[in-house]
């Protein structure tokens, strides 16, 4: 096990006073390959100014998710505190929480502390192993905690397991932890005993989302509040959805030179297709290479205008179980309406994860639409033949990003692989890949997130082990002249990839694009003509 | 019946009272949404990658393969190699070894001259050996020596390796002092008293058949008493990952079962969804009358 080399904190320190509990040490941060190696790191950190550190809390490591601010009056630190314990005992109760009362209990109960989760995750190597991205550390607070406040907490428990403050400087480091972990859970993969500190850190989230109304902005009031609204977290209305795509169908016309025309709304199709929105506005060649590739494959399919039908994110998946269960529901009642025979999920993860899986136990049976991965839609297209493909039209490096809830998440490891080795000739795996891959360090909202310093935490903390990843796998081949593509099926994840290639200079230093995996294979079909895939990043 | 074979029975009572409760405790859990994580053990052909049904176009139309001799082999090479620990924490696991492995022939032992004891107080020769002798007298020493080891270099990294220290509860440190005095006191039995776990193998045919025996040695009696305590904590404390661990694994990380038709699933979700919730952020404001389905279907603004 490696020596963490920076600030030892304790678990009992959390409310302990300090400016800032365990900074960011820049000196301390993973090593990156050359010639990444020579950067230095501090052109990319933001410091708080001293004002806004007045303004909002950044005591944990110096940086702000959340922008808390604190209390004015003791009052209103009293009633904070008291809220608190009020959530986390319906955290603990069956009727507020049945949905992860079993694994969050499990988990809260049976940790030896024996860290063998901790080099597993990406955060906390690559922060030089702060201690507080430990995994286990935010666990802890939450298990001292309840072990102390929790329903049926008693003095004996509370002294084994530990004790720490209940104080506003606790409540508010513990909301701010809760939001260094992607939730890719990594480090859960690692337990030998089935400890799952990636959950602990949804659970947190959820306490401060559904008991104090505290949860990250871009997720909550600009995320799925804006999504059930106006119809996406984008902000985009049904009309504008569609002039947006109308446009992509224009785009895709000239470059393929016959008509595209995106199917709206069509009763009985039977592929309701459901795209992050994120793409239509960011990268619309992905929703367009889609809509090319279902025509030319001859599948009847349909987007849908109806407000959340056109946009498969579901943030609530990352914070909050209602908003999450709102969002899913709109989901399952459109395709109702519609009569689709399967709603198949764009290139987004946390979409997947959120429809296919998490979803699953709360659609009776008349909502209860199958749910299908474009992945798996992908590859029967692409090993059915419909396609006439090229594959030396992708003659360049290829890797694969693995998103974490496609793969670890729903075990969806092989589709997008036999693909790529039937379109990409270059394709390498990165290592490792597959279940154990690393999280693009942009998971559970953090690739939306950018308030304060906390863009410059991700690039410089969360994405570290992946840019380090990704690099690795074209090591000799990073040269300019050499184009290379890292094949990223997610829209969050192509986010995060997106600044911090940036943040990095990638694409100039290294002429190494993302894309999604349709382009791939639009690319590559022979009936269309040549440089479908621009190389222009965006 | 002396006071020492009433400590046994209670104790012992105490052990399987308080596996039975937290057992049940977890196995009448509410179902809960699915969190599943790959590996799946039981996903036949896919396991080795992690692959799983989802991986099939139209997966809800075609039957599902599992292999419950896929969980049984990733659970027995769990608790016989410690693989998770040796891949992921490779300074860990030999004393981590040491230790299960010590506590594997203990427990054994002590199963082992139940059934002696049974043996002698029915009058089964075939399994009297078992009450104590040679055979359970290198068995014992063998379970004390690796456990002893075990646990000494387990306390030694915690103490000494400083991240392993302040990431500790005072639970961890309890648990392996415990452990240490338990086998000090069970060394000093062994050495000074019952090398051949006769004198055990009797006590327990007493146990058996009701009747006093003296433990003649207090090595004895403290051995008996401090394995008592430890039976009675044992199931309140994360040492009951011994048998939750088919929860944590089987009930959670495995648990990947859809809501198709006939599973039933539908079923206990809709009982479920009848909860009333109480959490108070303005977008819930659950008042405890408003149901978890009631909540979903608001607007959420």
């Amino acid at each position: 096990m490696a020596q963490s080399r920076i600030n030892p904190v304790k678990v009992k320190d959390i409310g302990k006073p300090a400016e800032v509990l365990s900074p960011v040490n820049l000196q301390e941060l993973a090593p990156l390959p050359p010639p990444y190696d020579q950067d230095d790191p501090a052109t990319l950190w933001k410091e708080l100014t001293a004002e806004r550190r007045a303004q909002v809390e950044a005591s944990l490591d110096g940086v702000s998710a959340l922008s808390l601010k604190r209390p004015e009056s003791p009052e209103e630190e009293k009633k904070l505190l008291e809220g608190f314990v009020s959530g986390l005992k319906k955290l603990l109760s069956k009727e507020n929480n049945w949905t992860f009362l079993q694994p969050l209990a499990l988990s809260l109960e049976h940790c030896t502390h024996c860290q063998t989760c901790a080099e597993a995750c990406p955060i906390f190597v690559g922060s030089g192993r702060n201690e507080v991205y430990r995994p286990s550390y935010r666990a802890d607070v939450l298990r001292r905690l309840a072990a102390r406040w929790g329903n049926g907490g008693n003095p004996l428990k509370s002294a084994l397991t530990g004790s720490v403050d209940l104080n506003w400087s606790t409540v508010a480091r513990l909301a701010e932890l809760a939001h260094r972990c992607t939730l890719c859970r990594r480090c859960t993969q690692a337990c030998p005993i089935g400890v799952d500190n990636g959950l602990i850190s949804h659970e947190l989230r959820k306490l401060f989302s559904q008991e104090l109304g505290i949860a990250a902005q871009e997720c909550h009031r600009s995320g799925s509040v804006q999504q059930l609204k106006v119809g996406s977290s984008t902000g985009m209305p049904p009309m504008v959805v569609k002039d947006n795509i109308e446009f992509i169908d224009e785009e895709m016309s000239q470059k393929v030179g016959f008509k595209i025309e995106t199917p709206w709304d069509k009763a009985g199709a039977d592929v309701l297709l459901i795209h992050n929105a994120g793409e239509i506005l960011s990268w619309p060649e992905n929703p367009g290479a889609f809509a090319v590739m279902l025509e030319m494959a001859g599948i009847s399919w349909t987007l849908s205008s109806d407000i959340a039908g056109y946009d498969a994110v579901n943030y609530g998946l990352w914070y909050d179980d209602f908003q999450f269960a709102r969002v899913a529901l709109k989901h399952a009642e459109i395709a109702k309406k519609l009569g689709v025979k399967k709603i198949v999920i764009g290139e987004c993860g946390h979409a997947h994860k959120a429809l296919s899986v998490i979803a699953d136990r709360i659609f009776s049976q008349e909502y209860n639409i199958p749910r299908e991965s474009c992945l798996t839609l992908m590859e029967d297209i692409v090993m059915s033949g419909r396609l006439k493909l090229l594959p030396e039209r992708n003659d360049f490096p290829v890797t694969l990003h693995d998103p974490c809830n496609m793969v670890r998440a729903m075990g969806i490891v092989m589709p997008q692989r036999r693909i790529l080795h039937k379109i990409a000739p270059r394709f390498r795996e990165m290592v490792p890949h597959g279940v154990e891959n690393y999280c693009c360090g942009g998971g559970s909202g953090f690739a939306i997130m950018n308030p304060n310093n906390f863009a410059s935490w991700k690039y410089l903390v969360a994405g570290r082990i992946k840019l380090k990843q990704i690099l690795d796998a074209f090591q000799g081949e990073l040269d300019p002249s050499i184009p290379k593509y890292l094949c990223a099926p997610c829209s969050n994840c192509k986010g995060q990839f997106r600044d911090l290639f940036r943040a990095y200079n990638v694409f100039e230093r290294s002429n190494l694009l993302y894309g999604g995996l349709v382009e791939l294979i639009v690319n590559a079909i022979a009936d269309i003509p040549e440089g479908f895939l621009e190389w222009e990043f965006h | 019946m002396g006071l020492l074979h009433v400590w046994v029975y209670l104790t012992l009572a105490g052990f399987v009272l308080g596996c039975a409760y937290k057992a049940i405790k977890y196995a009448t859990m509410p179902m809960h949404l699915r969190w599943e994580l790959y590996p799946v053990a039981h996903e036949k052909g896919k396991a080795a990658y992690g692959g799983s049904y989802f991986e099939e176009v139209d997966w809800w139309t075609k039957p599902r393969e599992s292999s419950r001799l896929g969980e049984i082999r990733v659970i027995l090479e769990e608790v016989v190699t410690l693989k998770q620990v040796r891949e992921h924490n490779p300074g860990l696991w030999l004393p981590s070894l040491l230790f299960h492995y010590g506590l594997y022939l203990l427990f054994a032992l002590g199963a082992a001259l139940l059934v002696g004891g049974m043996a002698v107080a029915v009058g089964f020769k075939p399994l009297v050996f078992l009450a104590g002798g040679k055979l359970m007298s290198i068995w014992g020493g063998m379970g004390l020596a690796l456990a002893t080891l075990g646990t000494s270099l387990l306390l030694l990294r915690r103490l000494g390796q400083a991240e392993l220290r302040r990431s500790s509860s005072p639970a961890d440190f309890v648990h392996l002092w415990l452990f240490l005095i338990l086998f000090a006191v069970s060394w000093g039995s062994f050495l000074t008293f019952d090398r051949s776990y006769l004198q055990a193998g009797n006590f327990l045919a007493g146990l058996v058949k009701g009747e006093a025996i003296s433990p003649g040695s207090a090595w004895f009696v403290a051995q008996v008493a401090i394995l008592g305590l430890f039976l009675i904590y044992m199931p309140w404390s994360h040492m009951a990952h011994m048998f939750t661990k088919y929860f944590t694994w089987h009930s959670v990380r495995w648990e990947d079962l859809p809501n198709l038709p006939g599973t039933g699933i539908e079923k206990k979700a809709r009982k479920l969804l009848m909860l009333p919730v109480s959490w108070a952020a303005p977008h819930i404001r659950g008042d405890g009358k408003k149901t978890w389905v009631d909540v979903a279907q608001e607007g959420g603004n």
